[in-house]
């Protein structure tokens, strides 16, 4: 049973794929239902998994192997070589990111109650997208974590071109074009370590690469590795993103649809930092180490740059977009500062700015759907008429600058502690961010909230209520709960982060 | 009792949870779950602090966040300084409450008012029990959010929504000095506790300049926090708060909370001469620089959060002259006077409904309760001999004597004869003179606001006799017993002609705003002409908002706008080379596509070509 637990997560959302391709195109209410029933087995079972490790079950137990592909005729050497296998597995880094998948696709698809038009077809593809996520963070090897990947891009290029706002066809090419190229990049980094070495499963290439004393198929010079690595961190660096490579996401984060965007920061960028730990940092830890600086730069740049600009926005989900900038350059500097702190900040910050995007993002699908805009002149004196929104708002903007009690502080702070142990100058600098942070943060939930002028229309009046208090309260709960007790997060991280440190510090 | 000291700060949490839960359904109802939830707070810290005076030192962890190795910790210490400002921030929440019931009368948001109060006292005590930096830091930053929702409470005001963005940004930057600080310490010490800073601090295993770099950093987050000059300028503003918000957060506790950090992190202080002298300086330059404002602002308010900015500033004085008690015991009979001082002024601005004191006047016959305890509170701050402001200020003034430091002697004997002037300026401003507004107009508070009142008066007429030069040293023996090596004697001594000197200033000053403002047989302007240089630079208070919107603010916008064309113009600019290069590419492929059998055959002849090429030169893979 346990073996195929793991298939049975990545693929539950077939289920509800299944029920929704059975109706009709105009029932609104019931393929709505479907599409959000057809995200809780996932759910049910990534909370099973989770159960199932807090009672003691060791996470490779869920592992799975399979004989799936063969290249070549190689078996006399190797029964190895150059197979790839259907393999599925988990582990405490995983098992996080799994669950952030689950509960944030589900409390997504709640908040997709908003979409207008073409309902079957939207859940259909949320639905494959969720198959895609769930399979990034369990693939054991890189065919086929490649093939889920893409299997990500292609529903999400099709979400952000239909349902969302005026340019989000535009918005949709860039997204396309900038994560092809990513693509393309870690598709050739594959190949050729495939042709190498004989194998993708990422353990045994882990193994490879950092012990060494394995016969590889292929040599590989040194500076090939450099290559790989550089290869590896350029693809997932776009895809977190960091500056210069942002800009697709800006306007994917200002043109889709809040409920997809929700998915888009709350899940798919953390596959950009999942790589960066998983390949760059796990396969090529030596070569990683030397360019460390590079990312804690880049890091760096994006922090400030992401900071300085959300500062003078207009559209609130601009201001949103360029604080992901921000918040990733601090993943960045986390995974460049070398240490145990460090990492475990960045891990901490993709898991708590997932949760802290994802509610704001729901956020502003609850306030568009009533006020039609979301630029900051027009807005003002929320708090008299949506207190319980406005409420939501700033504890969630409070979150997102990190105050203490909320996710953020815990992975900012670690961030920081890491950072300045390795690079003390760069994190001076860097820490200038946070007053940056405080100001552009409380400048765009002020200007919204606070003030004399109310901008809505009398009918439109109301708070957020009913199933809307769902998302808002379970992600608010995750947030406080990761910031008062983070040992709650910290503990299933922990053995996957020694491991790497020991690659890292190991030589 | 000591054991179950967490349940203080958990009592105020559980009001703000019911407040907010309850969604504004409760309405002044919610006031008296606030108060009866504080006063259990106050009834535990009081049993804390009476254990303590016996007990030794209690403190109990567990394990909060691992990070590889090391076990950050969270719990809670009860030791002597902890012990008293529990008793203080509890006690003075208790009573702001209670007189809130009155002031606040009529308020629609009536529950999210004493919920935010809940939560702030929560936060404040939380940040003294505190046993680590980390927890510290923590609630350090909560009681920062719960000062910015109070000063914000009147959110469709712009002057409130302003003064609480400014206040949480200032503080903030602060708080970033601090955080540093933190970060710092932990890597040279290996911890973030309080006893194993300490002692390698004192083993001497951190160099001079770290501990030196150190300390500043962690002062600057003190500065932040207790309005200390520079990053001051958003106490005065805070004052757009509701006025009993002003009595506990920005004059009794909050903003204490600097002196508190310093205070408990002296041992740290005291490794570093220099830091000493920076929080000395600090605090002896922002005394006598608020007072000086202070003396010709109009806005009741604001000459009292120009008051609490110096007095803050004496106890850093206090502090960075070695004065560990002096600074301490200032804290603690301020927050007494100080609180009634936002209380007495309350129950004006709730009499008259103004805060101009060019408006008021002759109202000691009207407020028969408020007037003699503004009275007793003025003269507390003033330091009129016997009551509680004397003794705490001598205290300082002979600290800072002893320390042979007589530069910032003779500042702070200035600044005492400015702050009886400008204070006593206040109280015949208010109730001497001419009344302007009709008399039946002005009504005396009702008795849940003047209960309050009475008690904070008692307690700043005989607050002081705790530590007094005649009848004993109890505060300060108590405060440095069994850390007498590290925090010094419990009392400074020092020669009798300087407590003389105090009482003759503080009547001097008295004196002075009589003749002016009472008596009026010296002109107003007599101490400076209303259109003179120095008159304009005290009223605009020395331009320092502007100097800081002129150079900072428009240096972040400004970089702002530059960085918005970089994001235009070279991130835009990358954008179309890359999706222009690949819609190039494209066009190509297309062109290719024409259909020329010749045209195909020739394309695959060059890339066998090539790949032959590469072949020969590489041998057959790229290594």
């Amino acid at each position: 049973m346990n073996v195929y637990l793991l298939s049975l997560l990545v693929f539950s959302p077939l289920l509800g794929i299944l029920m929704i391709s059975l109706m009709p195109k105009k029932e609104e209410r019931t393929i709505k239902q479907f599409g959000f029933f057809g995200t809780l087995p996932p759910l049910i079972l990534s909370f099973f998994l989770c159960s199932q490790y807090y009672s003691g079950v060791a996470l490779s137990a869920f592992s799975i192997k399979v004989d799936w592909i063969r290249f070549g005729n190689l078996e006399m050497y190797d029964p190895k070589l150059f197979a790839v296998n259907y393999e599925l597995g988990l582990d405490g880094l995983s098992l996080s990111f799994i669950l952030l998948t689950t509960i944030v696709s589900s409390l997504a698809a709640m908040a997709s109650i908003y979409i207008k038009q073409g309902w079957k077809g939207y859940y259909l593809l949320f639905l494959i997208l969720e198959i895609g996520m769930l399979g990034v963070f369990t693939a054991e090897n890189l065919i086929l974590f490649f093939i889920f990947f893409e299997m990500t891009l292609v529903p999400a290029f099709f979400l952000i071109g239909r349902w969302g706002f005026l340019e989000r066809e535009k918005a949709s090419y860039y997204f396309l074009i900038y994560n092809g190229i990513g693509s393309a990049v870690l598709l050739v980094a594959i190949l050729i370590l495939f042709a190498r070495t004989g194998t993708t499963n990422i353990a045994a290439l882990t193994q490879m690469m950092t012990m060494g004393g394995v016969s590889l198929f292929a040599p590989i010079s040194s500076s090939m590795k450099y290559g790989l690595c550089l290869a590896f961190l350029i693809a997932f660096a776009i895809k977190l993103p960091v500056f210069p490579f942002h800009s697709w996401m800006v306007r994917v984060h200002a043109e889709a649809h809040p409920s997809i965007v929700m998915v888009h920061a709350g899940v798919l960028l953390k596959i950009g930092a999942y790589g960066i730990i998983r390949f760059a940092m796990g396969i090529f830890p030596e070569q990683y180490e030397s360019l460390a600086l590079a990312l804690v730069l880049m890091g760096v740049i994006s922090f400030l740059y992401g900071a300085w600009l959300a500062m003078v926005q207009t559209d609130f989900k601009l201001v949103l977009a360029y604080s992901s900038i921000s918040h990733m350059g601090i993943v960045m500097m986390g995974l460049g500062a070398l240490n145990e702190a460090g990492l475990q900040g960045a891990v901490f910050q993709v898991i708590s700015h997932g949760l802290i995007a994802a509610l704001l993002f729901f956020l502003v699908g609850a306030l568009y759907e009533r006020t039609g805009s979301t630029m900051l002149p027009n807005l003002g004196g929320l708090a008299r008429s949506m207190p319980v929104f406005s409420g939501f708002l700033l504890a969630c903007g409070l979150a997102s600058l990190g105050l203490p009690g909320m996710s953020g502080f815990i992975s900012e702070f670690m961030v920081f502690l890491g950072l300045f142990k390795g690079q003390p100058l760069l994190a001076a600098i860097a820490v200038i961010g946070l007053i940056f942070t405080a100001i552009y943060i409380l400048r765009a939930v002020m200007l919204m909230t606070f003030g004399k002028n109310d901008s809505l229309e009398e009918k439109e009046k109301r708070d957020i209520e009913g199933w809307e208090l769902v998302p808002a309260l379970v992600l608010l709960g995750l947030i406080i709960a990761i910031g008062v007790y983070p040992n709650l997060l910290g503990g299933p991280i922990q053995s996957t982060i020694e491991a790497v440190m020991l690659a890292l510090g190991g030589r | 009792m000591m054991e179950n000291a967490w349940l203080i700060p958990i009592f105020p949490l559980v009001t703000f949870l019911v407040l907010l839960l309850s969604g504004g359904r409760l309405r002044e109802r919610g006031a008296y779950i606030g108060i009866i939830f504080t006063l259990a707070s106050f009834v535990l810290s009081v049993l804390a602090l009476v254990e303590r005076l016996t007990a030794p030192t209690y403190k109990t962890t567990m394990d909060w966040l691992s990070i590889g190795g090391t076990q950050l910790t969270a719990g809670f210490e009860i030791n002597q300084l902890n012990a008293l400002m529990l008793v203080i921030v509890s006690f003075v929440s208790l009573l702001v409450q209670i007189y809130s019931l009155g002031y606040m009368k009529g308020e629609e948001r009536f529950s999210t008012f004493y919920a935010y109060l809940g939560f702030f006292t929560f936060a404040m005590l939380g940040l003294v029990m505190a046993p680590n930096l980390v927890q510290l830091y923590f609630f350090w930053e909560l009681v920062g959010v719960g000062s910015f929702l109070l000063i914000g409470f009147y959110f469709y005001r712009q002057e409130a929504k302003d003064a609480a963005k400014k206040a949480f940004i200032m503080t903030r930057i602060g708080d970033v000095g601090l955080l540093i600080g933190i970060i710092l310490l932990f890597w040279e010490t290996g911890s973030f506790e309080y006893e194993e800073i300490f002692q390698a601090v004192q083993a001497g295993v951190i160099p001079d300049g770290s501990i030196t770099l150190i300390a500043i950093l962690i002062f600057i987050g003190a500065v932040g926090k207790s309005g200390q000059f520079p990053l001051h300028t958003w106490l005065p503003d805070a004052m757009e708060g509701p006025t009993p918000v002003s009595a506990l957060i920005h004059a009794a506790t909050m903003v204490a909370a600097g002196v508190y950090l310093v205070a408990t992190m002296f041992p740290l202080f005291l490794a570093s001469d220099a830091a000493m002298q920076v929080v000395a300086v600090t605090g002896g330059f922002t005394a006598i620089f608020a007072a000086s404002i202070a003396t010709v602002q109009k806005d009741i308010k604001r000459v009292l959060a120009y008051s609490t900015i110096s007095q803050l500033g004496f106890m850093m004085l206090a502090l960075g002259t070695a004065g560990y008690v002096a600074g301490v015991f200032h804290l603690m009979t301020h927050a007494f006077f100080k609180a009634l001082l936002f209380l007495a002024a309350g129950s004006v601005i709730h009499a008259i409904h103004t805060q101009d004191i060019e408006r008021m006047g002759g109202l000691w016959g009207r407020l028969k309760w408020t007037g003699p305890l503004f009275l007793a509170g003025t003269l507390a701050i003033s330091g009129f001999p016997l009551l509680s402001g004397f003794f705490s200020k001598d205290e300082i003034l002979m600290a800072a004597w002893a320390n042979g430091n007589y530069f910032l002697f003779s500042l702070a004997v200035i600044t005492s004869f400015l702050t009886a002037f400008y204070m006593f300026r206040l109280f015949f401003m208010i109730f001497a003179g001419e009344s302007r507004i009709q008399a039946e107009q002005v009504k005396e508070s009702p008795a849940i606001m003047l209960l309050p009142m009475l008690v904070l008066g008692i307690l700043a007429v005989v607050g002081g006799y705790i530590q007094t030069p005649w009848f004993g040293t109890f505060l300060g023996e108590w405060l440095v017993e069994g850390n007498e090596a590290v925090l010094g004697s419990g009392h400074s001594e020092g020669p009798v002609w300087i407590m003389l000197l105090a009482v003759l200033i503080a009547l001097a000053g008295i004196f002075l705003a009589y003749m002016i403002y009472a008596k009026t047989k010296l002109p107003r302007e007599w101490l400076v002409k209303k259109d003179s240089t120095l008159y304009r630079i005290l009223e605009n208070k020395f331009y320092i908002d502007e100097i800081y919107y002129f150079t900072i603010v428009q240096l972040i916008k400004g970089i702002g706008l530059f960085l918005s064309y970089v994001e235009r113009f070279i991130i835009g600019g990358l954008v179309t080379t890359v999706t222009g290069s690949i819609e190039g590419l494209g066009k190509i492929g297309s062109k290719l596509q024409s259909g020329q059998v010749q045209q195909y055959g020739m394309i695959a002849f060059l890339g066998l070509a090539v790949l032959l090429v590469i072949f020969a030169l590489t041998g057959g893979y790229l290594r």
